[in-house]
């Protein structure tokens, strides 16, 4: 057995990979490192936008869509747009499309005490809980929010809380947020809100789904895209309050070096078998 | 005494080493984790849509019968599609069935040209001169790999290659745009590919800083007792083999 084989076969035990990235992931968590952090232009952009165009009293639509399971990647982007908002002095309702929603948002609530320190519920923020229908709920709710539920997550008729005398339909919002774990979520809105109403868009999406709602974002039907924990970790770093996404990228980065590793490494065994295959046969 | 966050903390950790024990091979371990998750979800999630249920159409209709009346509709529509469990009334699920994908195409198709084909389209026309290199760069990627992915998937009609003389233009071109298309899609493909593990270590970091970290040396009992428990699993079932 040459070298190269010999290498390639301790390679390929996907055992060693896996330790190596469980490693890779721990140990800078328990011993950070303090990578620098780079605000890349998308990121400062959506920054920008809020900053320049929300007024004081401004209302967002925040659709607050993932699984416990994704909370790592879009809590800590929530977070830091929430504290954008309210320190902008805008109002915030919360909904959810997806049955794990009134979980996610309770665990966020309470993840971020200073956030909603001072904000008083029904007048700053409204949570209207989970909406069950997909695109169907997400048409009706643009038309009418009052004619889609009566109640909000808490069991408070929608008409008894001050927020809610204030906004209705997707005209009423100066932006929506989409913070998505799934792809249709995105087309619901940009087909249900944005295509008939024009209302600005603003997507936080898992980095795997990034390039499927990428055209959105190109084609101007968003104003921009906060991608998975980096877009995150930006972001946290550019409202000042570090969160989950900041803690993290040290053990991004490490993990991320480990892969690439992998990959030259796979590609040079591969190509040093191709070549010594082709000079006399593998050994 | 123990509290319930240390417990919390025990089955947490147990359950993480137990789902990705996974990766090294299936496992009984592995089964119970997966079928209490599946069995958790499945519960929380027939428990939410009721609560949605109750909200949104039982409670208007108790409270206000002559505004929400024409929610009795809907809520029938509902219902029959429990009518498949019955071998003589089955046939009646389809109106439940057919309102809903009908509604729901509807919806999508009021507006799906305008946002997934046309604003799209435009969004690809884009000045090929411009006063700044690298957006005249972008721009004539982004035409080139649009027009190139387009054409690999052409599966109908296509210049071909003579059996015999010099290629003809069209062939050239289509070629040219054929392989554009597909090292464009093997660049997508490799954005895709580093984007999800940046999601499935993402996945991993949360799990520890968010649940394990808190009670970090609960979880590391845990997850070690847990990860014996598999060794030992795996162990016992190879000698009884």
């Amino acid at each position: 057995m040459s070298f190269l084989s010999k290498v390639e076969k301790v390679l390929s035990a996907r055992e060693l990979l896996y330790t190596l990235l469980l490693v890779a992931v721990i140990a800078p968590i328990l011993s950070p490192i303090g990578l620098p952090i780079g605000i890349s232009s998308r990121t400062r952009d959506v920054y920008n936008y809020i900053e320049n165009n929300l007024k004081p009293g401004c209302h967002v639509y925040v659709e607050v869509y993932y699984e416990v399971a994704a909370r790592g990647e879009l809590e800590p982007a929530l977070m830091a747009l929430t504290k954008q908002f309210f320190d902008k002095g805008c109002k915030i309702v919360y909904g959810s499309l997806i049955s794990t929603g009134p979980i996610v948002f309770s665990l966020m609530l309470a993840g971020a005490p200073d956030i909603f320190a001072g904000k008083e519920y029904g007048k700053d923020y409204v949570f209207l809980g989970y909406i069950s229908g997909g695109e169907s709920a997400a048409a009706s709710l643009a038309k009418s929010i009052k004619g889609t539920v009566k109640v909000d997550n808490y069991g408070n008729p929608l008409e008894t809380l001050p927020l809610m005398k204030e906004v209705d339909s997707a005209t009423d919002f100066d932006l929506v947020v989409i913070v998505s774990s799934g792809t249709d979520t995105f087309n619901y809105y940009v087909r249900q809100w944005y295509t008939p109403y024009h209302t600005p868009l603003l997507f936080a999406a898992l980095s795997v789904i990034a390039p499927s709602i990428e055209p959105f974002v190109g084609a101007k039907q968003a104003i921009g895209m906060i991608v998975g924990q980096r877009g995150a970790a930006e972001y946290e770093l550019l409202v000042g309050r570090k969160g989950l996404g900041i803690a993290s990228m040290d053990a991004q980065s490490i993990s991320h070096l480990l892969i690439i590793v992998f990959i030259v490494l796979g590609n040079v065994v591969y190509w040093g078998m191709r070549v010594t295959s082709r000079g006399g046969g593998r050994k | 005494m123990i509290s319930w966050e240390v417990l919390g903390a025990w089955l947490g950790a147990a359950l993480v080493v137990w789902i990705y024990s996974f990766v090294y091979r299936d496992n009984v371990f592995y089964k119970f984790a997966e079928h209490l998750f599946v069995g958790v979800a499945a519960g929380y999630s027939i428990s939410l849509a009721l609560d949605s249920l109750n909200r949104v159409a039982i409670k208007p209709l108790s409270t206000n019968p002559a505004v929400s009346w024409h929610y009795v509709i809907a809520i029938i529509l509902g219902l029959l599609m429990f009518m498949k469990y019955s071998k003589k009334y089955y046939w009646l699920a389809r109106y439940g069935v057919g309102v809903n994908i009908a509604v729901g195409t509807a919806l999508a198709l009021r507006t799906t040209p305008m946002a997934n084909i046309v604003r799209q389209i435009t969004a690809t026309i884009l000045p090929l001169w411009t006063p700044d290199p690298v957006t005249t760069l972008n721009n004539w990627l982004l035409v080139l790999i649009t027009l190139g992915g387009l054409t690999y998937f052409l599966f109908t009609i296509f210049p071909k290659k003579p059996e015999a003389g010099k290629p003809s233009l069209p062939y050239y071109v289509y070629r040219v745009l054929y392989t554009i298309g597909i090292y464009g899609m093997m660049v997508g493909f490799g954005a895709l590919f580093a984007n999800t593990i940046m999601t499935r270590v993402g996945f991993l970091i949360s799990i520890y800083l968010q649940y394990l970290q808190p009670n970090a040396w609960a979880s590391i009992t845990a997850a070690l007792l847990a990860a014996i428990a598999i060794i030992a699993g795996i162990v016992m079932g190879r000698s009884r083999k």
